[in-house]
């Protein structure tokens, strides 16, 4: 039992700092629903964070701390599902960046727009489909990710890769939710905090006032909470744990970021405050796998099989 | 950062969970459903921390001139995450181990050390904490308990309450005042026996030996029985309740009690409810979260780190999640609190109380807002 990084995880995680240092990146000045850095994203592939998991000496978890800190940059790029749902394929017999659904493969889908391989999840099958961009549709909506969905799979290769490769990816599916959303939740808080501490009224900062320093600290202490239990997902790679952890973070997002969003008025409902760039891809992973209840549902399941 | 056992640890647990096998009587659990201040479990624990300390299992985590022998902070939590499970056998006597102890050598005088630890180390000795007051609970600034000073010691005068183990307590830790505000405050280490103390049990929702209030009335108490100097009490409480926050591994019997009712509903063909198997799932993910939380935090002693502001945040998570499976039980099992299974009984009590002792869990989030997160005072002002 240890909750400090080791060295490897120590000496992965500086190399990210310097790689997101060289790059720049910053909350877009313009206002804009959604931060897409497809430069991030290339530069993350080509120095070989998104392949950690595959490498000899290195482990999922050491995969999970790059995903977790990669979600607390106010831009996005594809980063959870390479790095932890890819590392399932053969290295090179599928193209990354992915793009998962639910059932339907017409559903619309985040980071279609940008991706190589749509996977769909369908219980006792898992489709892989290669994607011809110029045949996605893009989406506009609030969610701060690129949503793209396909009008038909005419003409697309498709592979059908069984029910047990389907239910592995949706463990990591899970667990990506899980890592990815603990770190969207700690930048969020940390915006909001610093927000409350400098913004006054009444004469003193709002962050003084009792009712949202508690509402604060609940959300830090479910927040802390989401993060170990995604991180001792990714060490144990369980069904039992990853969707625990994804269930945890779907059932927290709700209030968490009710009270985000109402600690900053209406401050925190304009583009130009990055606020949403955080809380609104937590909101989309809110529905993804099927909610939080069945995630709750499938961690009872797999944690008391039998129990009679 | 990993998150399994090594072979010493697992082994360590095999070792406890295999005393605990061997030592606790056949009708144990019918004596631990009624808490760990109660007269069976309280007369047990003479018994089973005299073998615990025959086995060197007492206090591990101790350093060996206390008579411990210094084993890693882990053992002893995994000690007491055992023990919390199958309903604390070693009765009051786990706060003795978990901070009267540790606080005694860190601030007692020698001959105090001479005095109060043996008993200790023996498993002979029951203490209680008077802290609490009428009107200062968990704002204990604000006591009133008047220690005098007089030749030779203090003439002490008041009233405690809320008080836990007090009918079976040979000793009280207790906080008093010799002068204004928090540098007025005194520990003097009080013999229960003393004249002029006067123990009441309250009856509790909480069940027996949890909730007593006592009077001092001129209780005479030596100048070598106080700890610390005299405005030092702050810090020292502070202290013992960095020790006591999370001291219990209430996660433990929670999920105890989770897996024995979901056992349950299984057995009545109800686990097949997707109601069910949702509302489980989602009390499962409390209880393993507040078991990782309370992790974090022995990681961080085990390291021997600064005492940080994670204990508050764990305390909170550990709250919630004892309620939650509490409330779990009510409403998918509530024939177990009719009669049909003391234990859910035994659980509820004790989580009813998990957020009160040692300071009610709101407190661990003006503390987690102020210390955690940085958030400014009540008492900012600007402009």
């Amino acid at each position: 039992m240890d909750f400090e990084p080791n060295e490897n995880q120590t000496a992965i995680l500086d190399g990210l700092e310097q790689l997101i240092s060289s790059q720049h990146v910053e909350a877009p000045k313009e206002g804009v629903l959604v931060a897409y850095s497809a430069s991030l994203d290339a530069e993350l592939a080509a120095s070989g964070f998104l392949d950690i998991a595959r490498e000899e000496d290195f482990t999922l978890l050491d995969a999970a701390l790059v995903v977790e800190r990669l979600a607390r940059l106010p831009v996005s790029a594809e980063v959870a599902f390479s790095a932890l749902v890819g590392p399932l394929f053969p290295a090179g017999s599928v193209q990354r960046p992915f793009a998962l659904v639910s059932g339907n493969p017409l559903a619309p889908a985040r980071f279609l727009t940008e991706a190589r391989t749509l996977l769909v999840d369908q219980g006792d099958e898992l489709l892989v489909i290669d994607v011809d961009p110029s045949r996605v549709q893009h989406i506009e909506s609030l969610f701060a990710y690129p949503y793209g969905k396909l009008a038909s799979l005419d003409g697309l290769p498709l592979r059908k890769m069984g029910a047990e490769l389907a239910a592995a990816v949706r463990r990591r599916w899970r667990l990506a939710l899980a890592v990815e959303g603990a770190g969207l939740m700690q930048s969020a808080i940390d915006t909001v905090v610093d927000h409350v501490t400098n913004r006054f009224q009444f004469n003193r900062p709002l962050g003084s006032f009792q009712a949202i320093q508690h509402r604060l600290a609940m959300a830090a202490g479910k927040q802390q909470s989401a993060r170990w239990l995604a991180l001792r997902a990714a060490w144990a790679d369980s069904e039992a744990d990853c969707a625990l952890a994804a269930g945890y973070v779907q059932d927290a997002i709700p209030t968490l970021v009710y009270d985000l969003h109402q600690f900053c008025g209406a401050m925190g409902l304009t583009l130009e405050f990055p606020l949403h760039f955080w809380t609104y891809r937590l909101k989309a992973m809110l529905g993804e796998l099927g909610g939080s209840s069945a995630q709750a549902r499938a961690a009872a399941v797999a944690t008391w099989p039998d129990a009679a | 950062m990993e998150f399994g056992w090594n072979d010493d640890q697992a082994a360590y647990r095999q070792r406890v969970k295999d005393v605990l096998a061997e030592n606790l009587p056949e009708d144990w659990e019918e004596r631990a459903i009624h808490g760990p201040g109660s007269t069976p479990v309280t007369e047990f624990s003479f018994e089973f921390c005299k073998i615990l300390a025959e086995k060197n299992l007492l206090i591990p985590h101790w350093p060996v001139e206390y008579g411990g022998s210094a084993t890693q902070p882990w053992n002893h939590f995994i000690l007491g995450e055992e023990s919390w499970q199958v309903g604390e056998p070693r009765g009051p006597q786990y706060m003795n181990v978990n901070w009267i102890g540790p606080v005694l050598m860190r601030y007692a005088t020698e001959e105090q050390i001479a005095r109060y630890l043996p008993p200790i180390t023996q498993g002979s000795v029951i203490w209680c904490q008077g802290f609490s007051e009428p009107s200062a609970g968990s704002d204990l600034a604000s006591l009133r308990t008047k220690a005098e000073k007089v030749e030779g010691g203090y003439v002490v005068n008041g009233a405690k309450v809320w008080t836990s183990f007090a009918t079976h307590a040979d000793q009280c830790f207790l906080l008093a005042r010799c002068g204004p505000g928090k540098d007025g405050i005194l520990i003097l280490l009080v013999d229960m026996k003393s004249p002029g103390i006067q123990v009441k049990q309250i009856p509790a929702l909480i069940g027996e030996g949890d909730i007593h209030e006592f009077f001092l009335t001129d209780v005479f108490v030596p100048e070598e029985n106080r700890l610390g100097a005299e405005g030092q009490a702050w810090e020292i409480i502070n202290y013992a309740l960095q020790n006591e926050r999370i001291g219990i591994a209430r996660y433990a019997f929670a999920r105890r009690v989770l897996d024995n009712v979901i056992s349950e509903l299984k057995a009545d063909g109800r686990f097949d409810d997707p109601v069910i198997q949702d509302r489980a799932g989602r009390v499962l993910a409390k209880v393993e979260a507040a078991r990782m939380m309370v992790y974090r935090v022995v990681d961080e002693r085990a390291k021997d780190q600064p005492v940080s502001s994670y204990g508050s945040l764990a305390r909170y998570i550990l709250v919630q999640a004892d309620h939650a499976v509490a409330d779990f039980v009510l409403e998918f099992m509530p024939s177990g609190m009719l009669g049909g299974d003391p234990l859910h009984q035994a659980h509820h009590q004790r989580a009813l109380y998990s957020g009160i002792g040692a300071g009610a869990a709101e407190i661990q989030l003006n503390l987690a807002a102020r210390r955690h997160l940085g958030l400014p005072s009540e008492h900012s002002r600007g402009l």
